[in-house]
């Protein structure tokens, strides 16, 4: 096995641990969020979609990272970005909270009838209503993109294998493996949470749903916050 | 009725298990925060530790020593010869960030340098280590804030 070869295999264990690790804490509110917003509807698949949303994202950027060599060239210039979706999904949660807790009629949040408001509020109802799996990916390639200290530790790692590569193709590709290989690391735990948070074995689930709209507003707050400030 | 109540009396005794393993999670994790102090104030310079029957230094170039950039780490011992060159690890004490390898080439007899990047957690936390091997030697612990 050579050196290339082997640091695969170290960011795919490093992705499994990360992700019972680091990532349960970060992003496990994230995946709880949109699984008590799946209610009782099937929830393995959308999150097996999510997490390859996420994956896609994390590979198409090692590709970007290989290509260039460069750590600080590409991701400098993306935390802005990576700043505005960190507060979308705080605002996203949040939302998908209120309207878990049916204290608030999400459409009177927007009733103003200003055009992207409304444009959000569509496609937000579309994402809860639909079967999942399209909105689902969307979402993971979006969050795949948000701020996170292991994601950079692994982008590190792809712009490094794309500086001792041959060319900017091998580059390119040696460090989309690279994220590739974390991103498929990380998904066991995300899913494991996503299984965990399912209440379908409860009978009267309302109060469940109330709790878990109010901590999805709480984590919403958080990542709204957390966003602002980063 | 009965079978209902039991239900209910499942679902509380699960959520307060579950409200405690969080509570103690996190004051486990705070326990660990407060415990894990800086033992290096690189933003001021070079920071030295015995090891051995010698002395190991670090330095991380440019001050301020800033996440997210591109950084400059030179390794100077003292009082031995090491088996070869040093290599560093960086972390954050108590959150897994990835493998985070400096690999450090020689510049002198006894210094080493190498570059690379300290990550930033959006948790806002600043504290890092480096793990500082010299080969045949051993490994010094260097704990540092770096800025945002």
């Amino acid at each position: 096995m050579s050196s290339t070869d082997s640091i695969y295999l170290v960011f795919l264990v490093a992705g499994f641990t990360v992700g019972f690790g680091h990532c349960i804490g970060m992003c496990g509110p994230i995946v709880v969020s949109f699984c008590l917003g799946l209610k009782d509807r099937n929830r393995f698949v959308p999150n097996l979609f999510y997490n390859i949303g996420r994956t896609v994202t994390y590979t198409i950027l090692g590709g970007i990272l290989g290509a260039g060599g460069s750590f600080t060239g590409v991701v400098i210039p993306m935390q802005g970005f990576q700043k505005g979706v960190m507060i979308f999904a705080g605002i996203l949660i949040a939302l998908m909270g209120l309207a878990m807790t049916g204290w608030v009629a999400i459409p009177r949040i927007f009733s103003s009838g200003y055009s992207p408001f409304q444009k959000f509020f569509n496609t937000f109802q579309k994402l809860s209503k639909s079967s999942g799996i399209g909105g689902f990916f969307a979402l993971g390639l979006l969050l795949g993109l948000l701020p996170c200290g292991p994601v950079y530790t692994a982008l590190l790692s792809s712009a490094r294998v794309g500086m001792e590569a041959a060319g900017p193709w091998q580059g390119a590709l040696s460090g989309a493996l690279v994220m590739f290989a974390f991103g498929v690391g990380t998904i066991p735990a995300l899913l494991l949470i996503a299984g965990l948070s399912d209440m379908k074995w409860l009978k009267n689930r309302d109060i469940i749903y109330r709790i878990g709209g109010i901590m999805m507003i709480i984590v919403g707050i958080y990542f709204f916050v957390k966003g602002i400030m980063y | 009725m009965k079978a209902n109540c039991c239900r209910w009396y499942v679902v509380c005794v699960l959520l307060l298990s579950s409200m405690i393993l969080v509570v103690s999670a996190a004051s486990a994790s705070s326990k660990k925060k407060t415990d894990a102090k800086a033992n290096c104030d690189i933003q001021a310079g070079a920071c030295v530790q015995a090891l051995g029957e010698g002395s190991v230094t670090l330095e991380i170039l440019p001050r301020p020593v800033k996440a997210m950039a591109d950084l400059t780490f030179q390794v100077t011992v003292e009082g031995f010869s090491p088996d070869g060159n040093p290599g560093i690890d960086l972390d954050m004490p108590g959150m897994s960030m990835g493998p985070n390898h400096v690999t450090m080439e020689k510049i002198s007899d006894s210094a080493y340098s190498g570059t690379g990047v300290v990550v930033r957690c959006p948790s806002g936390r600043t504290l890092w280590q480096a793990d500082v091997t010299i080969p045949g030697i051993g490994t010094k612990a260097f704990r540092f804030d770096v800025v945002y």
